[in-house]
């Protein structure tokens, strides 16, 4: 044992000329953050300055520190308020995203399915129409004024009566409800057939599927039924998909399929081709996504998995790339790093569930499993399915949708998600643009709150914030703005582009009536 | 110094596989020396102890095995983060109240309106500028009061 010492060289700190913000580094620059998401990035001298209160109206750096509200000075609060009011807007409106789980049979046998999928003969994990029209009436209580109503499974279309009458009944109900109402598949589309389809495309259901990759990658990540090709099928209907809203004079821009990727070990050895291929199908957004410890991924993290640290080297290697073929004139972004820019770069917050303080486990979102349980998100359920209820919030035969949002699984999840309650969170500069997973932190951790140095979340997301600043920051000629603000502009489609005036209700006999949910107050529409 | 900026020396034990802390609270916040600890349960093994009153004394203990000179680089990464906390520390005790302020406002206040509606009490706001009702006129002053009742 032996005594060594450091000399620490505190900076002066001029109490009366500071306003509130967080900061930390990156690389040898300073980051300064605050609540409404205004950022800076300093030199070391000028954050000494900035804390030593000798920022006057002299220096260079004054008028960017005093606008964004990091000097206390003329410190307009009024407008911090006001921004930070709408920063936060989605607080108090309710669940936006109803996921649906209409089966849990399904065809494919991949390698990290999170949602613990069961055999195709097990038609007892269908959807009834029954729990069907109970699980519309209970979502269609939501304040939100949107609502996403999204099919998940097992594969959705193997229930596709269900599917087809959750979509007419809650479009019917919506004639009272007056929400902005979307309906979104998620399908690995190889049971789709081509009546199916039109039906889809006729009826506004956006689709989105897995697309891991190139074939190789694909069809290993996803094992279909032996001899089959599940590449080659989902490569068939994203082009038929996207040809026939072109055929029907939709704007393809607004209507296309959407595919999503999860990323395992054979991925990370492929990553310029999966982005190559999104690119050649004429995919505008690739959404990077790593494993997450649900479900068969549990089993089979020693063979598919990889480091939070392996993770983010390849996530900055697509990351590079995108925006090498941007600059190139390809018009391709990235999901995650959409939401984050979306924080950084606008006034707005995307509201995306997953990253966002408190998380939307219900609060943003419900997921209703096919015999009408209620679960706090899509984490949840699939916890759930791995005999886990503590995430469970109720029935739709005995829970009312208040004493599903407001039960005590909900405030619990809020509370270990809300980053300025958090230790390390509470202080660090990244807490504007993040989100912790309470969920996620209980199966690694078996605590909702997790030392959150340790999970592999606030890795990923550490990097990706460092990484989008870093490209701002050396942005001499403001052409990586140009192209991150681009990512961040998300254009409405209107939910009922061509639709006939008033669509039939299937089944009409277990319809009792089109009207009015009740029981719920309704927000201002704020969008 | 010039720019106001003072210097602490911090001493630590380096042992075979950790590196020891004794820190005054009267320098060292335990607010603070908590939030540095934190960050390195990541990389160490952390204990917290108290040797004496007004003592904290923090052990970081290498997850695996460390040579001395990834030893004294987690202790300076220590000393760093312990600097950081404090400042961190001065800056929010120094901005609470605005920060509190503004944070009230913008969800407890009155004017939790959509922006639309926001826009158009603005718009009023400004025909009130007109003021043909003399609105803005006190009340004594319009001789429509009355004092003392």
């Amino acid at each position: 044992m032996s005594q060594r010492s450091i000399t620490l060289r505190r900076p002066q700190v001029a109490s009366d000329e500071l306003a509130w913000f967080r900061f930390g580094r990156i690389g040898q620059r300073v980051v300064i953050t605050n609540d409404v998401g205004d950022w800076e990035l300093l030199d070391e001298p000028e954050f000494e300055d900035l804390l030593g209160g000798r920022i006057d109206e002299e220096h260079p750096r004054h008028a960017v520190l005093q606008a964004k509200g990091f000097i206390r000075n003329d410190l307009d609060v009024a407008g911090l308020a006001s921004r930070l009011r709408r920063k936060k807007r989605f607080l108090g409106q309710g669940p936006h995203l109803g996921i649906i789980i209409t089966t849990l049979r399904c065809n494919q046998n991949c390698r990290y399915c999170h949602a613990s999928r069961t055999e195709m003969d097990r038609v007892d994990t269908d959807m009834s129409l029954e729990t069907a029209k109970k699980v519309v009436d209970h979502i269609m209580q939501t304040p939100s004024p949107y609502l996403n109503i999204e099919f998940q499974g097992g594969e959705p279309t193997v229930a596709f009566e269900s599917l087809k009458f959750i979509v007419e009944y809650s479009r019917e109900k919506n004639r009272y409800e007056n929400k902005r109402l979307e309906h979104s598949l998620v399908t690995n589309m190889t049971t789709m057939t081509e009546e199916m389809a039109e039906w889809l495309v006729r009826n506004n259901v956006m689709v989105c599927t897995s697309l891991d990759g190139p074939a190789e990658v694909h069809n290993y990540n996803r094992t279909w039924q032996k001899g089959s090709n599940a590449y080659d099928s989902v490569i068939h209907w994203i082009e038929w998909f996207n040809n026939r809203y072109i055929e029907l004079g939709r704007d393809p821009r607004l209507w296309h399929v959407d595919a999503l990727m999860t990323t395992t070990r054979k991925t990370i050895d492929h990553w310029k081709e999966v982005i190559d291929l999104y690119v050649s199908l004429g995919i505008k957004n690739i959404h990077l996504r790593p494993l997450n410890p649900f479900g068969f991924a549990m089993s089979t993290w020693k063979r598919i998995g990889y480091s939070p640290e392996e993770y983010l080297e390849f996530y900055t290697n697509c990351l590079e790339y995108i925006l090498e073929l941007n600059r190139q004139g390809v018009e391709i972004s990235e999901g995650t790093a959409s939401v984050f820019l979306m924080k950084m770069l606008t006034p707005d917050d995307p509201n995306f569930v997953d990253i966002r303080s408190p998380v939307g486990s219900g609060t943003g979102q419900l997921a209703y499993m096919y015999d009408g349980s209620i679960h706090a998100s899509d984490e949840a359920r699939m916890i759930a399915a791995m005999g886990d209820d503590l995430f469970d919030l109720g029935h739709v035969d005995n829970t009312t949708f208040d004493e599903a949002v407001n039960h005590p699984t909900v405030k619990a999840i809020a509370v270990a998600s809300i980053l300025d309650s958090l230790p390390m969170c509470a202080d660090c500069w990244n807490a504007p643009f993040c989100g912790v997973r309470p969920l996620h932190n209980y199966m690694l951790q078996k605590d909702l709150f997790a030392q959150r140095a340790r999970t592999p979340k606030c890795a990923e997301h550490m990097g990706i914030a460092r990484f989008l600043l870093s490209k701002l920051d050396g942005d001499e000629d403001g052409s990586v703005e140009r192209i991150f603000r681009r990512w961040t502009i998300s254009r409405p489609r209107d939910p009922e582009e061509g639709l006939d005036a008033a669509p039939p209700v299937r089944d009409p006999s277990s319809v009792e009536s089109g009207g009015p949910t009740s029981g719920h107050s309704r927000l201002p529409v704020l969008e | 110094m010039s720019d106001g900026a003072d210097d602490l020396e911090l001493v630590y034990d380096l042992g075979a596989r950790a590196v020891s802390f004794d820190l005054h609270e009267e320098l060292y916040a335990k607010e603070a020396v908590y939030g540095a600890a934190y960050l390195f349960v990541d990389r160490a093994y952390v204990f917290l102890t108290r040797p004496s009153d007004g003592h904290v004394r923090v052990r970081l203990r290498s997850r695996g095995a460390a040579t001395e000179d990834q030893l004294v680089a987690l202790a300076g990464e220590f000393a760093n983060e312990l600097l950081n906390q404090m400042v961190r520390r001065q800056v929010s005790e120094a901005t609470s109240q605005i920060r509190e302020y503004t944070l009230a406002r913008a969800f407890f206040g009155n004017d939790g309106r959509a922006s639309i509606d926001a826009l158009l009490a603005e718009l009023d706001a400004e025909d009130l500028d007109d003021d043909p009702l003399e609105i803005e006129v006190p009340w004594e002053r319009s001789g429509q009061g009355s004092v003392g009742g």
